[in-house]
């Protein structure tokens, strides 16, 4: 794919060419919404919303990395959404069980190669995180979210949330120490290479 | 563990510190067993968040021209017919609001300068108005109604004669008056409207046969855009 040749068209308002941009990044893009925002329909909707909104100001993309500046689109997309569910809180739909637990969605369900037993740990363990995450700060989450599980460096996290690339450090930092506090009270649930240190001193 | 410390850590497991911070930081770490311990659970809290699943997009994100608000290709010439429509009726209104204008423009002047029919009866009525009645009083001490009768020729007196001369155009004029301005304004002719009405209509069949094409043009556009 030459990526390139495919925004300098899309520039000129070819949709096919932007389409195919977006097949490649439709993934990442929607991963970061999910995470960002915790919840699968919201994330389709703010991916869709990036998309549109990336097409319509493309002009304004003057190089560097395409990748730092979907990821910037589909931030300000989440923003939107949560200021949307602060607006107009809504309640999840999610069935919930005979003890009145939220059942899990088919979605902590995903790799078929799995065991019963090993698909419940890894969807307890996705659960925690996911969590914990939500517990950040917006600011600290979109950081985090690029930068440990997109693998963006710090130059492209910095583009995507325009900060400072001294920012983005700090965020990270205290994005991970969170995180770390918050996952303690789930190590049961965490693979032995990852547990953490009971009462380490932060 | 103060803030300083915390980023050092946390870029350190990224590789982004320098050789020199780098270096120094290992040989705390070396010494320092809190330190370490909180370098680990960063580093353990990072790689949990790296080991979440990538989740596959539930369908497909593409565009369609419907939902960025684009239009439909329309064809090279739609160009063309939109610019001759614009153009026929921008003078089709023209050449309306010409021919309305210029008869209005053309009786304007005669108003203004007196020199037209209506002022020519009313300066020619009013100049020998004074002697009219001069002659009027002195020949009504003979006979009232002089002015009514026909002039005659051997019993008028030379003073009342030269009263008559200057009172005959003047009688006429009052007497012509009535008669002779309707008679000036139906023999005015009609003025000729600057543009002809027979281009006003091809103007207007040009716009009107133009907007169809156009209409025709998008609707086809639009019903291979839904194809």
């Amino acid at each position: 794919m030459d990526e390139q040749a495919l925004i300098h068209d899309a520039q000129t308002g070819n949709l096919d060419a932007f389409n195919t941009l977006i097949l490649h990044y439709q993934d990442s893009v929607y991963n970061t919404a999910l995470r960002i925002l915790g919840d699968e329909d919201q994330a389709a909707d703010a991916t869709q919303e990036a998309f549109i909104s990336a097409f319509k100001s493309i002009s304004s993309f003057r190089g560097g990395s395409f990748k730092a500046w979907l990821m910037r689109t589909v931030t300000n997309a989440c923003y939107d959404e949560l200021r949307r569910q602060k607006r107009r809180p809504t309640t999840p739909l999610e069935p919930d069980t005979d003890d009145g637990e939220e059942m899990d969605s088919p979605r902590w369900l995903a790799d078929p190669g799995m065991t019963p037993d090993q698909k419940a740990e890894a969807d307890e363990l996705e659960h925690a995180l996911q969590h914990c995450l939500n517990n950040l700060p917006l600011e600290f989450k979109s950081v985090v979210v690029m930068a440990d599980i997109q693998g963006m460096d710090y130059s492209e996290v910095a583009i995507a949330v325009r900060v400072p690339l001294g920012t983005i450090k700090s965020r990270l930092a205290r994005a991970r120490l969170r995180l770390r506090e918050c996952l303690q009270g789930f190590s049961e649930l965490l693979p032995a290479s990852f547990r953490l240190e009971e009462g380490s001193n932060a | 563990m103060n803030q300083r410390d915390l980023e050092l850590l946390s870029s350190y497991l990224d590789g982004q510190l320098k050789p020199s911070d780098s270096a120094r930081l290992e040989s705390r770490l070396a010494s320092d067993v809190g330190l370490r311990a909180v370098l680990d659970d960063l580093r353990a809290a990072r790689g949990l968040l790296r080991q979440l699943p990538m989740r596959k997009a539930p369908r497909n994100f593409t565009l369609t021209p419907k939902m960025v608000g684009k239009n439909p290709p329309l064809p090279r010439s739609y160009p063309a017919f939109r610019f001759v429509t614009a153009l026929a009726s921008l003078m089709l209104f023209f050449t309306l609001g010409l021919n309305f204008v210029a008869p209005q423009l053309a009786q304007t002047p005669a108003f203004g300068m007196g020199g037209g029919g209506a002022p020519e009866v009313f300066s020619a009525s009013e100049a020998p108005a004074v002697p009219e009645f001069a002659a009027t009083e002195a020949a009504a001490t003979e006979e009232p109604s002089i002015l009514m009768m026909p002039a005659p020729t051997e019993t008028v007196p030379p003073a009342q004669d030269s009263a008559r001369e200057l009172e005959t155009p003047s009688d006429k004029q009052g007497v012509d008056n009535s008669a002779d301005v309707p008679a000036e304004t139906s023999a005015q002719p009609v003025p000729e409207p600057p543009v002809p009405p027979v281009w006003q209509i091809v103007l207007a069949a040009i716009a009107l046969l133009g907007a169809i094409c156009m209409v025709l043009m998008r609707q086809a556009a639009a019903s291979r855009w839904r194809k």
